[in-house]
């Protein structure tokens, strides 16, 4: 059971979602955040919160998405919690227009 | 027709028994409901739902669900039914209902209800009234809360507690008994904002849950053995005096006979009762009475062992022994359903209660129907409204061989045809919350809420509250009760004048959707810091002014008569359960392993079990159990298992994990009975014997032994 980061947040890194997270699983290295799959609770609030869809269902994941589920568990449990909102990455702006989602 | 013109937003209150009654945007377009959202202004639910509540504008829309009246075309149970109009719906329950009234008397008849709707209107209390002055037996409602309620208010009087976001300014915080992240998701926050501010949080539970893993501390407890680890605390704090003496002199009873007692408790006893290390419990004990303020949510699993009431009833001694109301943040919270001026009496209808009138308990529903219980009049007639006992009530065997009887006429309630709907001879189709007006009532925070509905319900489905209305003017009663719009009935049913609703309406709430009702605001609330505790005495009582055991009036449509009665120790105890090797070696010795059954993460009890994407998000019945004893009786995970009983059984898929203790095996509640490989699932094996307050289920107090499925 897990929602996780997928490949969006790489050069964005709005990190949004850590702001409505009711149970902090959101752990980031300098480059995007990863959802701990141990203490997700399913609840979506990230989903809508993030501003270029990055955030999906384990269950809503297209084929060549899948792998996110195997990265998400190995990568956030080593790295620290990222709690509060954090300036995006200098790249995150041009990324969302690139992505047409501003 | 402008699509985007047409596109609006509806408020409403999410209707689930859940404490978090988190506040609805309804999305509504073109007259269909296309979305549901949380609110992001309301502080508790914070624009955020739960995994529950994904989808909900399509449940709605379930194609499963029931749009018409059925009746029953087949045998009992066989779930097979044709439509019917209500005219013929209605008329058929008043020509049976009234041929069982001339031949036995209408306590013939009884209600079954619980919170599968938590609202003024629709919910526990929504047919009350109508079987009061129907005369019927009257139905005690106690699957849960009802055993927390009796010791909660035997000690602090019917008290709000402590504020679930006051719990920010905490620093010592002890969840007891129950897995938040789960049940309690938009409490939660609350109390991660506190560990990040410094605050310890402790968290007490058999199992390591979700929730024990984000805590500071994990206790982990036998089951049903709160009640000595509370003691124990006690115990500690007595002996090294980290009581607030001042506290305790103003504002307590019974002190002298709580030490004394509480001296029976030593850390080393009490280790070889709960299995934690004594220096574990004079840690505990230390940490909690030092570290002010210093905060208890209590769960309500700690009430589902036959000494859970006593249990409460010694966790919430704890605040008072130490002071700890005195500070905001500090104290105990159990639930603040309390504080809402709600007019229950009007709701109810007491007085028409006929003098006399009997009491059946809804957990005795299986003894009530089989003959087990000894009843003059015999049941003849079960209406079931928002509950599914086939799922929830413990004894499943003995309930569905009690609904089987071809004598007993069963009218159901409901929106889909679940194991208990299936056994009825006439079901009604129920409106979902999206299509009806309520007040919800809530047991998690202090914000009234208004749902408002959003969409019609499909035209032959109808909210509760109107569906009384139809068989009140069926079985002929001209009372002008039933005359009022649902809007003058909440005009009604809250004391609008009262200081916690000054400057709230229900024309306010029409605009706001909630609002906090006037009860100290979380910053600076501590409703006992002097004392002012709502029991006899106006103290909080360690040693209760209340010697017999009652269920609060609640829970039985405010009836004060006929209360189980049977005497209570006044000061809290360890009461050993029904079923362990202590107290029954004899059964341990066949069924040697502990069973608890918790809240599924994606169902709300049993509702959302019949739903496809929830069935996946939740996975099948599964039986977890610890790696010793599933080494012993060479289980693997994966393998099927059947969970048994002298009760009954129900098979599941094993999971072997080190979150349990030995000894103890757990699968969740709500899986629906007919989508189980066995046909049964958890309260197959789950014991009808009360808990001593407050007639409580022992759901947590049962012995099981596990084994491979025959192949």
């Amino acid at each position: 059971m897990t929602h996780v980061v997928t490949k969006n947040c790489q050069a964005c890194r709005f990190t949004d979602c850590v702001t409505v997270c009711p149970v902090a699983c959101f752990h980031g290295d300098d480059e995007r955040l990863y959802i701990d799959p141990e203490v997700c609770v399913d609840c979506s609030a990230c989903i809508p919160a993030c501003p270029v869809g990055a955030i999906k269902d384990e269950f809503d994941l297209s084929d060549d998405e899948e792998q996110w589920i195997r990265i998400n568990a190995a990568r956030a449990p080593i790295l620290p919690v990222v709690r509060a909102k954090q300036p995006p990455l200098p790249t995150a702006e041009a990324r969302r227009s690139e992505l047409g989602l501003n | 027709m402008n699509a985007e013109i047409d596109t609006r937003i509806v408020r409403g209150a999410c209707p689930h028994d859940c404490p978090d009654t988190c506040a609805f945007e309804y999305h509504v377009k073109g007259g269909k409901l296309v979305e549901v959202t949380g609110d992001k202004n309301h502080p508790m639910t914070q624009g955020r739902l739960c995994v529950k509540l994904k989808d909900f504008a399509g449940h709605h829309y379930n194609p499963d669900r029931i749009l018409t009246p059925l009746k029953r075309v087949g045998p009992k149970g066989s779930r097979q039914f044709e439509p019917i109009s209500w005219t013929e719906a209605l008329d058929t329950i008043r020509d049976r209902w009234n041929a069982i009234i001339a031949e036995y008397g209408a306590q013939a008849i009884m209600p079954h209800a619980y919170l599968g709707h938590q609202g003024t209107l629709n919910g526990l209390t929504a047919g009350d009234a109508f079987f009061n002055r129907l005369g019927s037996t009257v139905a005690e409602k106690t699957y849960c809360e009802s055993g927390s309620s009796t010791a909660w208010v035997m000690t602090v009087g019917p008290s709000g507690g402590l504020d679930i976001e006051s719990f920010v300014h905490a620093k010592y915080i002890i969840v007891w008994g129950m897995n938040m992240t789960s049940t309690n998701i938009h409490g939660w926050p609350f109390i991660v904002k506190a560990q990040e501010a410094g605050a310890k949080v402790v968290v007490i539970d058999p199992v390591q849950t979700r929730t024990a893993k984000a805590a500071d501390w994990h206790v982990q407890i036998r089951p049903g053995t709160d009640g000595a680890l509370a003691l124990g605390m006690m115990n500690v704090i007595i002996a090294e005096d980290l009581v607030d003496h001042d506290y305790v002199e103003k504002y307590t009873l019974g002190y002298e006979e709580l030490k004394e007692r509480a001296a029976l408790y030593s850390p080393e006893r009490v280790y070889e009762i709960t299995g934690i290390p004594a220096a574990d419990i004079i840690t505990l004990a230390r940490e909690y009475a030092t570290t002010p303020p210093a905060a208890i949510r209590e769960g309500v699993a700690i009430e589902r062992s036959r000494g859970g009431g006593q249990a409460i009833r010694a966790i919430t001694c704890l605040p008072a022994l130490i002071g700890a109301w005195r500070h905001v943040g500090g104290g105990a919270m159990e639930m603040p359903i309390w504080e809402f001026p709600t007019n229950f009496d009007r709701i109810c209808r007491p007085d028409w209660i006929r003098p006399g009138t009997r009491v059946i308990n809804e957990l005795d529903l299986g003894a009530a129907l089989t003959g087990e219980l000894p009843l003059d009049p015999p049941i003849k007639s079960l209406f079931v409204y928002n509950s599914n006992p086939m799922s929830q009530a413990p004894a499943q065997a003995k309930i569905a061989r009690g609904l089987e009887r071809e004598d007993l006429f069963t009218v159901v309630s409901e929106l889909f045809i679940t194991d208990t709907a299936k056994y009825a001879d006439i079901i009604l189709p129920s409106a979902m919350q999206g299509e009806q007006l309520d007040i919800m009532v809530t047991w998690g925070h202090l914000y009234i809420s208004l749902n408002q509905p959003a969409i019609s319900p499909p035209p032959d489905c109808v909210p509760n509250v109107e569906m009384f209305r139809r068989l009140a003017k069926v079985m002929g009663f001209n009372d002008d009760y039933w005359d009022r719009s649902d809007w003058e009935m909440l005009q009604d049913f809250y004391d609008w004048d009262s200081p916690a609703l000054q400057g709230i309406t229900l024309e306010t709430l029409k605009e706001t959707g909630w609002a906090r009702i006037n009860v100290g605001l979380p910053h600076e609330r501590a409703p006992h810091a002097e004392g002012n505790f709502k029991t006899p005495s106006g103290k909080c009582e360690f040693k209760s002014s209340v010697t017999e055991n009652f269920v609060v009036p609640v829970w039985r449509s405010m009836y004060e008569g006929m209360q189980p009665g049977e005497p209570i120790d006044p000061l809290p105890d360890y009461v050993p359960g029904y079923e362990s090797r202590e107290t029954n070696p004899e059964l341990a010795k066949r069924y040697p392993l502990s069973i608890v059954s918790p809240k599924a993460h994606a169902f709300l009890n049993s509702q959302y079990a019949n739903e496809k994407p929830k069935q996946k998000r939740q996975g099948e019945q599964t039986v977890f159990m610890h790696p010793h004893d599933a080494a012993a009786r060479r289980i693997e995970t994966g393998a099927m298992v059947r969970v048994f009983n002298d009760r009954g059984h129900f098979d599941g898929r094993a999971e072997i994990v080190d979150a349990l203790m030995p000894g103890l095996v757990m699968a969740n509640l709500g899986h629906w009975p007919s989508f189980t490989s066995s046909g049964t699932a958890v309260n197959s094996i789950s014991s009808d014997a009360h808990c001593g307050m407050g007639m409580a289920g022992s759901y947590s107090d049962n012995l099981v032994e596990v084994a491979h499925v025959a192949a």
